[in-house]
This record gives structure tokens, sequence and C-alpha cells, in this order.
């Protein structure tokens, strides 16, 4: 079937199964290879994209189901993003594997929440795992972010 | 240019793609041990690739240290995992599908989980000869225990341990029990293989391409240099990706399919493909009554699962790091790597030096206690200073144990009280002997390119190999720079294992560079680590240096409900010089929380051997949420010190330090991960509740899957954990626990007679325990213990 949504600021339709994941369109589809499976049942993270604004676990979104929605990766984001750039500043990764599902989480706690504190950055971030333990820079990242003007664009569903 | 990792564009193994390529999906045995009487694959679809047992029947075996792997068994599953059938088809979703479409039958076989039981004489043999391989990673001199299961015996033995027992005025002894965890890289292990005619070219995330290429090519019966291993940057490994895991199935597809094939594991198999060793450690010590340690003994079960993989080594180095950091005249260390029936263990961030640490340092706040010591002053009283020799023989120089141990102390205001608060300090060897070789080229346009076999898996390698390279070069950062190992290109080197790699590599490139002044256009530098142990007496070089770390814990508990949080955690290691210094702080604090997260919650579980929690869903690993209220570290160095590796030290110290911090309060706990429900049983014992009936409620009964041969679950219901007997120099055990009582008691006419009246009673007894017990499991999976958030 044809699947018609807008990914990164641009329309496109593409052809999913109507059992197939959101996740797995956006990669052989679109070639957005960020967003990636880790655990397959939507309590991981790394496959978050946001839709319409709010961060999804894709590997557990049915691809029909982003008919007409507005879809960012983070390739989306350009890679000059104040939370991009504030995760660069605190060197907030190690293998870089869940790095897009952290920031783009992130980039919706910090448009919930301009100035979170450290409380709620951990209970925000704590759908997102990262194996590696980056966690204490992850936090820095979120607050660096947080204190950079730019952050607090208003909520947008594209970048 | 911004970094890779921020905007998604690193490319891993799983997102290589080829021309013509096919995707595996491989089928794997239910049972723990069977022999496979029939594969029938007449049902999957015509253009799919059947890989079967007859297809490889013609290829030799593999294994880094024991060759006991084939591609797919030629006779007998011997874990429930075991690959008995792949495909490779056009889409992974056809692949699923035809995978589905084999039927298997098995005929089952008994099978053994626990690593103890597993080397009783009544065992069922998990191989029936046991080859020591060719691969250089079996370099140490491995010890096979032939018609047992026991696949390495690593033998300590330094001073006189009976008279050093003799001299002791008090003798502390445990036995304590780690689970299986598991790796989790975030990225699952992928690989991409292809022949170009005779030639094997392989994609993968791997931290051993030379050993991978070795073991390839000794399957394949070709010359290494017709084979190529290309190694991506890694999504996490942790241990997991090394040796062979998914490449051997991979190639031998792409053979049959004449095609590219590409494996991508699920996360429910990676389960099934490596995990971390479950141990069974015992530990006595001896001391005097002014503390001065005079006598330790320690025996190591290192479940291996059905293949060794590395096991044979984690068991070397979970014992002869065992006796730890302390001048002790008289040890004598024991230590198996066991063959049972669970799914292959191997490497582990720690490599087997979190499980006798657990044991060791645990003992030594029972020592402590027993001679109501201070534990900090016991353990500075005894440790290892500069020039002190090791219980293997070796000096030891650049020391700094005490001042790491008090660091962690006053971290958490030990001098003002002790309660709640515990510490741990430790010792872990670096792969020895090995042997490092790389090749800095300038190039044309002032820039200068790194070639190393050092794998990049989320460490900072690369960059740290950059950044050395700069300095040397003295040219900016920018101008170097560290393409993905390439067997083809790149030296050779042992392997990206043990934190060697900055050390090692470091020193190579230091004589890379010197030649490359020399000559102007390329610089080869080579550094080789001579050592290693005598396996049977343990005495040598375990460590051309030691990686020395400690840790102090500070908890809260609920005596009530059990259930206890850690508010602060402190992790000092010793770091020589630091290259990358937010890399290098990464790797701490990444290996804390991974210890944090042994500590507290994870556990493979299985029954009958099957995993049962095979998922993020239920196997828990630390959320940022589940950070202690205060985690800290330090990287300790030396002015002219020389660079240490720091990837793994302050995992192991991590879950002993809360284990004396509950131990604090009296609450002894033996296993880890630490329950809730342990706790409230140790705050019973402690207050001296509880009875026989209820001790067995805590113990692991079968639910957990590691207890006891198929059909015999009756013996659970004994001392499990049991510590087995000195084998007065036999390697064989006795036979352990209720089973020789049982033989015992029956030759007993009186208890013939008491087992007969009381039978019944006996069996409801035994019922009510079961269900009970089933119950506790039940509660445990669901209330998982993770930390309250803040």
């Amino acid at each position: 079937m044809k699947v018609r949504f807008n990914v990164n600021g641009e329309a496109v339709e593409v052809e999913a199964r109507p059992d197939e994941m959101l996740l797995d369109v956006l990669r052989r589809e679109l070639d957005l290879m960020s967003v990636r499976q880790t655990c397959g049942v939507g309590v991981c993270g790394t496959c978050t994209a946001l839709v319409d604004g709010e961060p999804f676990s894709t590997c557990i979104m049915l691809a029909p189901l982003a008919e007409g929605k507005k879809i960012t990766t983070v390739e989306g984001l350009g890679g000059n993003h104040p939370v991009q750039e504030a995760f660069v500043a605190a060197e907030a990764f190690q293998c870089g594997y869940c790095t897009p599902g952290m920031i783009l989480t992130a980039k919706r706690l910090l448009e919930e929440d301009p100035e979170p504190t450290e409380e709620k950055i951990s209970n925000y971030m704590g759908g997102n795992l990262c194996r590696c333990g980056c966690y204490a820079k992850i936090e820095d990242a979120v607050s660096l972010a947080a204190s950079a003007s730019k952050a607090t664009a208003p909520r947008e569903g594209g970048a | 240019m911004t970094d890779m990792r921020v905007t998604g564009a690193v490319r891993y193994s799983q997102d290589v793609e080829m021309e013509g390529m096919l995707h595996a999906r491989l089928l794997r045995s239910p049972m723990a041990h069977a022999r496979v009487v029939r594969v029938d694959a007449s049902a999957v679809p015509e253009g799919v690739v059947v890989l079967l047992s007859e297809d490889v029947s013609d290829l030799g075996g593999y294994g880094p240290q024991i060759k006991d792997q084939e591609v797919l068994p030629q006779e007998r599953v011997r874990y429930a995992g075991d690959v008995v059938a792949a495909v490779a088809a056009k889409t992974v979703e056809e692949a699923e599908e035809a995978a589905g479409l084999i039927d298997v039958e098995y005929e089952e076989l008994p099978a053994v989980f626990d690593e103890v039981k597993a080397t009783s004489e009544r065992a069922p043999l998990v191989h029936e000869t046991i080859n020591i391989s060719e691969n250089d990673a079996a370099y140490f001199g491995i010890r096979p225990q032939q018609e047992t299961n026991t696949c390495h015996l690593f033998r300590l033995r330094h001073g006189d341990l009976k008279a050093g027992f003799g001299e002791a005025d008090v003798v502390v002894e445990e036995t304590y029990h780690t689970a299986g965890a598991t790796h989790v890289p975030m990225e699952p292990h992928a690989a991409v293989a292809r022949w170009n005619g005779d030639r094997l070219e392989v994609t993968t995330g791997t931290q051993t391409p030379f050993n991978m290429r070795t073991d390839l090519a000794g399957l394949f019966g070709i010359d290494e240099e017709k084979v190529r291993i290309i190694s991506p940057s890694m999504g996490g490994s942790f241990g997991a990706k090394t040796f062979v895991r998914t490449e051997a199935i991979a190639a031998c597809l792409a053979r049959k399919a004449g095609r590219p094939v590409k494996v991508v594991l699920r996360r429910d198999e990676m389960w099934m493909t490596l995990n971390r060793h479950p141990a069974t450690v015992r530990v006595k010590i001896g001391a005097r009554s002014d503390g001065t340690l005079v006598a330790s003994e320690t025996e190591c079960w290192a479940n291996t699962g059905a293949y060794a993989d590395c096991g044979p080594g984690v068991a070397q180095k979970m014992g002869f790091a065992a006796p730890g950091p302390y001048r002790t005249a008289n040890v004598r260390v024991d230590s198996r790597a066991v063959y049972t029936n669970l799914p292959p263990n191997g490497a582990f961030r720690g490599y087997g030096q979190m499980q006798s640490t657990w044991a060791r340092e645990r003992t030594m706040d029972l020592l402590a206690d027993k001679l109501e010591m201070d534990p900090l002053e016991l353990r500075m009283k005894n440790l290892l200073k500069d020039g002190d020799k090791y219980c293997t023989g070796e000096t030891m120089h650049d020391v700094h144990f005490e001042r790491l141990l008090q660091n962690a102390a006053d971290a958490v205001g030990w001098s003002e009280s002790r309660k709640n608060k515990g510490l741990c300090v430790m010792l872990k060897g670096m792969q020895t002997p090995s042997r490092a070789a790389i090749a800095v080229e300038a190039e044309d346009d002032g820039t200068y390119t790194v070639r190393c076999a050092t794998t990049e898996m989320g460490q900072g390698a690369k960059m740290a190999m950059c950044m050395m390279a700069a300095e040397l070069l003295d040219v900016e950062v920018e101008k170097v720079s560290c393409p993905d190992p390439d067997t083809d290109v790149v030296p050779y080197d042992t392997r990206t294992t043990s934190s060697r790699s900055t050390h090692m590599m470091g020193r190579a490139l230091k004589v890379a560079v010197a030649d490359l002044k020399d000559n102007g256009e390329r610089g080869y530098g080579e550094v080789v680590d001579e050592g290693g142990l005598d396996p049977d007496t343990g005495q040598g070089v375990a460590s051309s240096h030691w990686h020395q770390g400690a840790a102090a814990a500070e908890v809260e508990v609920d005596e009530e409900t059990g259930r206890f949080r850690v508010v602060k955690l402190h992790a000092p290691i010793y770091a020589g010089r630091v290259i990358n210094r937010p890399a290098a702080e990464l790797q701490n604090e990444g290996s804390m929380i991974m210890g944090l997260g042994t500590a507290l919650f994870e556990s493979n579980e299985f029954a009958e051997g099957q995993i049962t929690n095979a998922n993020l869903s239920d196997y828990n690993v630390p959320a940022m949420d589940d950070m202690p209220i205060a985690l800290s570290h330090e990287l300790v160095e030396r002015e002219g010190g020389e660079v240490q590796g720091l990837g793994e030290t302050a995992l192991p110290p991590v879950p002993p330090a809360i284990g004396n911090a509950l131990y604090s309060r009296g609450i002894h706990v033996t296993e880890l991960p630490i329950s809730a429900e342990s706790v409230l049983d140790a705050v019973d014992a402690r207050d001296g509740r509880g009875d026989a009936w209820g001790k067995v409620g805590s113990e692991p009964i079968s639910t957990d899957g590691r207890d006891d041969y198929a059909g015999e679950s009756i013996f659970a219901f004994g001392p499990t954990r049991e510590p087995p007997t000195p084998d007065n120099g036999s390697d064989r055990l006795s036979e352990q626990g209720l089973p020789g009582r049982v033989k015992t008691l029956l030759s007993s006419p009186f208890a013939l007679l008491l087992l007969g009246t009381l039978g019944a009673g006996l069996l409801a007894i035994v019922v009510y325990c079961l269900l009970h017990r089933r119950g506790e499991t039940e509660k445990k999976a669901s209330s998982v213990p993770r930390l309250p958030r803040r």
C-alpha cells in the first residue's frame, strides 16, 4: 500500500505493507538510517522519531498510522541544532547508536520544559537506553542545550 | 564538520548493503541437549537458500580456545538456541517464514545446567573429547580434563596453604554465586559475507578481526590471506563481538547461494549467542588476630555453556586475580571453565574479574567482622605495595591500591560513619603475552593515515590513536585519520580486548612514528609483551601491567520490604596518563553503570535451559533514572605514568562495594544480582528468623534452570550452593550436596523407615515449597527491582 506523510519537511509517498512498522519503512524506503532497532518492543528508544512533534518508538508503530503525519528524524535536524551541538560539546556519546533517539527525546523535553530540573531530565530520558552508560554526560548535554537560548524554539514537528 | 554520531551518519555492519545480497534467518533448537534425528526442509519454497548439516559436513570445526564448534551440529544440539539450519532469502520476512517451514525431530538427552554439578561424575558430558584450538587465542596452556565437562583447569600454588591456615587465628569461608548476564550492545550482531572466487570477505563488527580470520580460514581449509575481515564501528560490544559469532554461517550461506548474505540477529537471539559466565566461587581466608592475611584458598567454577569460546581464558583470569591485591603468603586457586547445556558464555567487560572479586571482597568484610576490625584497616594492612611480589611470583610496579582505596573511603565519609557503607579494592590483568603492530603513512596532502587493527566500539579507540599520533607527529589531530580495520591492509594485532589497545598500540605507535620520521613515507611499529603463567602452578607473569581499581558505595535499606537503593557510588581507578579525558571518563562511568546493573538486576533466567527473559522488557539494563543520587569517579594519574587501559576496571568493584554496604547492617548476601527477596532473607537470617524450610525457599530452585540435571529436581532441595570440599589434589570433585547424602541415608534402615512414614508429609512440603518458590519467582519477575526514581 501507499503511505503519504511528511518527513523532515518533505512530503513523501512510500510503499509499505500494512503490517509493517514505520522503522522498517523509514530505513528501507527513505534511507533514514539514524532510526535504529535495538529492542523491537518499544522500550529502549533507539528507534525514536518525532511524530507530530512527539517521541514515538517506530519499531512498534505500524507504518500506515504515519499517514498524514509530520515525522522528524535526526537527519532532519541538520547537524547544528542546539541539542546536537550540546551533545557534541558535552561529549555525550560513545558508540553513537542510541544518540539520535536521545537527541530527539531531549528536543521534545526542552520544548515542553525549557528549564528542566535534573530530576525531570532523568525521568524524561529514562525511556532511552544507552548501554555505553553515558547518562551523566547526556544529562549535562540536555542541561547545556536548555541554557542555550536557541533551544527554546516553539514546538514544531519539523526541524 | 559535526560529529557523525549526532547526525546519525555512522554506518554499522547491520547497515551494510551489497548488490544481490540475501538476508538470513537461523533455526534454533528449543532443546537444551538432544540428538537431531531428522531435518526436513522440503516445505521451503524454491528460490530460498537452505543450509543443512550436509552442506557443511566438509568443513572443520572452529573455536578460539577449544575447537568445539561446528557451523551446524552434525549430530546433536547442545543448548536451547543452538542453530540447526539456516536459510537465506531476498527479504528478512521471506527468510523468517522459510525458516519456520523446516521441521526438525529431536531426541532429548539429559542436560546439565549448573557449573558445579556439571563437574560431577554423573553429569552428562557436553563434549566427548576436548581439542585445543590452533587459534592464537589459545596461547596460555589450556588444561582440558578429558572425559569431564572441565575444558580448562587453572591452578595457582604459592607457599604452603596448610601451614598458612595453621598459623591463622581466624578463618572465614563462604560460597558465592553470580548470575549470567548479557552484554546488550544496542546494535545486534550483524555480518555480511561474500565470496570473490576463492576469497572470503566478511564485513562484521568484531573486536577480533585477526582471530576471526584464523578461525574462518581453518574452517574452510584455506590460507589466512584468502580471508578478509573488515570491521566497521560497532554499536557497542562489551566483549560480545569477539571471535566467530554469525560469520561462519553467513560465509556458508554465501558459499551455497553464490551471493552475499547478511545475518542480523533478532534481539532475543543475542541471549542465545553469548553471555557472561554464571559462576560459583568458594573463598576461604585465614588471618592472624592482628589482621595479617596468612592463607587464601579459592575455587571457581565458570559456567562456559555449551561451547567454550574464550571461557578457559575467563576462568584463568577469574582465578589468577581471585586472591586480590594482598600480600598473602600462602595461596591456592583452582579455577575451572565448565561445559554445561546453557548458551555459550565468553568475554564480558571485566572478563571474570567481577565474579571472583565479588566473592573475595565480600569475604574480606566477613573476616573484618570476625576480627572486629575496620574493613578499611584490614585491607590497608595487607595491600600490595610497590616492589611486593604477587602470588604469581611477579614483582608489582606502579602500585596505587592504598591511594585508590583511601580515596574511595573518603568519598563516602568512611571515617565519620561506616553504617550503610561498603568498600572494595581489586586488580585485573591485561592480555599477556600480546603483540601489537601499527603503520603510519604520510599522504601527499600533508595528512597522515594510521593503519591498525584496533576496533572502535564506542570506547574512543580511533580518536585516541589519532590524538596520540598527532602529538607524536606534532600536527593537528584533524590531520590524522584512522580507517576501519581491514585485515588485508592493517598489520597484525592480538585483539581489541582486555583494555589493552591504547596501552599496547600507543607504544607501537611511538615506534612507528620514529620509523616514519626516518624514511618519510611509511613508519611501522611493533611491540611484544612477553609473559604468561604456568597453568599448573600459576607462577610467571600474569599481566604485563595491572589494572587497579576501588569502589565505595552507600545504600539506603527498607528492612521491612528488602528494597534498597544505592545513594552514593564512587570508583577511583589508576589511569597512569589519560589521553582523551572525556572518553576516559565515559569509559569509567559506563563501567560503573554496568556494574550497577550487575549488582541490582541483570540476570539471565532459564527454564530447562531455555532463556525466559530474552528481551529488554524482562531483562533490565540501567536507565538514566536508575542512577544513584551521587555517582562519581576518579582517574588517578601519575606524573610520567604510562598509558593504562581503563575500559572495564570500574565494573568489578561496584557490586562488592554495594554488597559490603548492606553487610555494614549485618545483611549478608552471597548472590548477584541482589534482589529485595535476598535482602529480606538476609535480614531474617541476621535477626535469627526463618527456619530450614525458609532457607530452602531462598535457594534457587528449578525455575531458574541452572540447578540440576533434568529429572532430578528433588535434589534441588539440598544445599545447592554447599561449598564443595577441597579435592586434595584430585582434579575431580567428589559428589556434592544432597545426592551423596541421600545415598548414605538410604543405606540406613532407620532412615528408610523414617522416609516411608514421612513420605506423604514430605511430599506435601516439597509441593508447597515448589509452589511457594514459583510464586516468589513470578513476583520477582514482575516487580523488576529497578531502583526507585529519585
